[in-house]
């Protein structure tokens, strides 16, 4: 099984709000001076920028961060465009890949959030599992690559 | 013309005498425009904004849509609020749901319209998720989506972006520039009141600003700058300048 790492805690709108901000700046800065510029905490730029990172839409080459070929190719995009190309990055991450493995060899392709934050704990110990919870739900629902129902309180793949 | 308010005026009573919120104030907005309202805090901007979708009565005066004398609620208008103004117990589809049904629209369709608009704006996944689920970009899409799916020629926002941290709100901004640029939309012209002057600059085609109370407009300005725009640019910054200068 590959490692799973923990996920930073960025929605995915704040991914695409760094991106559009870098390709406003050129397609690359410096972090400190985004974080100073865009009035925002420097850890709540960080979780934007391994998010980026992380489906490989941005890169952090000496304390810059800037824009790939992929991430240009995603704010080109409309939002379907969008959506499918996070999808697609998604799948490659490890975590991801062992959620949509549970769910589809669970009954009727539905598990109990229990049963799904008892994984992440059982993953990753050390982390804020509510959290990192959160953020999956939050990115899978963007992707569409699972759902969570609140009233049912199951996360769900979509029919085929 | 799209939209004609002729000598406006609005005043409340209150114990120790009346509040005069605009005092004859005169604006047109045309089709197809982007119009940012900006005014220092208190000045009555989001009484304007109410007053050009007919949500508030003036005083005396009167605003014209088309020619027309408007004398109610304008059906051609949709409003985002800054708090979203979503039901909490009901999901992100029955609230879109929730303002066709007020407009009478029933049965499978309106199902189907409220999943396609939750669609295009970026919230497909996420239909049968309550608001309390949400992130802020994520209920503020979901408020644009029930705006949108009543299918109306005019936008009207209230501050859509200031309950919003600085990542989402850029994201947001792209997409709203977007809707209104895609003649997939309804949406032809787009009237917003912000307090941020960057955010007028950036989105708007024109900016009005609005003094203290009693309100009136001491600049009418067209952003004359190609988008995307750059906040880095010189010209940039002196619109800024300029509109400072006149709230100063």
């Amino acid at each position: 099984m590959p490692t799973i790492e923990p996920l930073p805690h960025a929605m995915s709108s704040q991914i695409i709000g760094l991106l559009e901000a870098l390709h406003d700046r050129g397609g690359r800065d410096d972090i400190y001076k985004l974080a100073k510029e865009l009035n925002l905490e420097l850890g709540d730029l960080m979780a934007a920028i391994r998010g980026g990172e992380l489906f490989e839409f941005a890169t952090t080459p000496g304390g810059d961060v800037e824009l790939t070929d992929l991430g240009k190719k995603l704010l080109r995009a409309r939002t379907p465009g969008k959506k499918k190309l996070f999808l697609a990055q998604m799948k490659k991450v490890p975590l991801f890949i062992q959620l949509q493995q549970l769910l589809e060899q669970a009954p009727g392709k539905r598990l109990d959030k229990e049963r799904v934050l008892e994984e992440l704990t059982k993953w990753l110990p050390d982390e804020d599992t509510a959290q990192q919870f959160e953020t999956a739900i939050n990115w899978a629902r963007y992707a569409e690559l699972f759902g969570y129902d609140q009233d049912t309180g199951d996360c769900y793949l979509p029919e085929e | 013309m799209l939209f004609e308010l002729n000598k406006i005026i609005l005043a409340y009573p209150k114990p120790q005498g009346r509040v005069m919120v605009f005092k004859e104030l005169d604006l047109t907005i045309d089709e197809k425009e982007f119009v940012a309202i900006v005014g220092p805090s208190g000045c009555g901007k989001s009484t304007l904004l109410r007053i050009i979708g007919g949500l508030i009565l003036p005083t005396a005066g009167r605003v014209l849509y088309n020619g027309v004398p408007q004398h109610g609620v304008n059906s051609e208008c949709a409003m985002v609020f800054q708090s979203f103004a979503l039901f909490p117990w009901f999901t992100v589809r029955e609230n879109v749901e929730l303002a066709l049904e007020a407009m009478g629209v029933n049965g499978r369709g309106r199902r189907t319209r409220a999943e396609s608009y939750i669609d295009r704006v970026g919230l497909g996944g996420s239909e049968d998720a309550y608001p309390r689920e949400l992130s802020g970009g994520m209920k503020q899409r979901a408020g644009l989506a029930r705006a949108l799916a009543v299918e109306p020629k005019v936008l009207l926002m209230d501050e859509p972006f200031s309950a919003l941290d600085a990542l989402t709100t850029i994201a947001l901004r792209e997409e709203v520039l977007r809707i209104w640029e895609d003649k997939e939309f309804s949406v032809q012209t787009v009237i917003m009141v912000t307090h941020i002057i960057e955010e007028a600059v950036e989105l708007a085609d024109r900016v009005v600003v609005l003094s203290s109370r009693p309100g009136r407009i001491v600049d009418d300005l067209r952003i004359d700058l190609p988008r995307p725009r750059d906040k880095r640019q010189q010209p940039f910054i002196e619109y800024v300048d300029r509109i400072f200068s006149k709230l100063a």
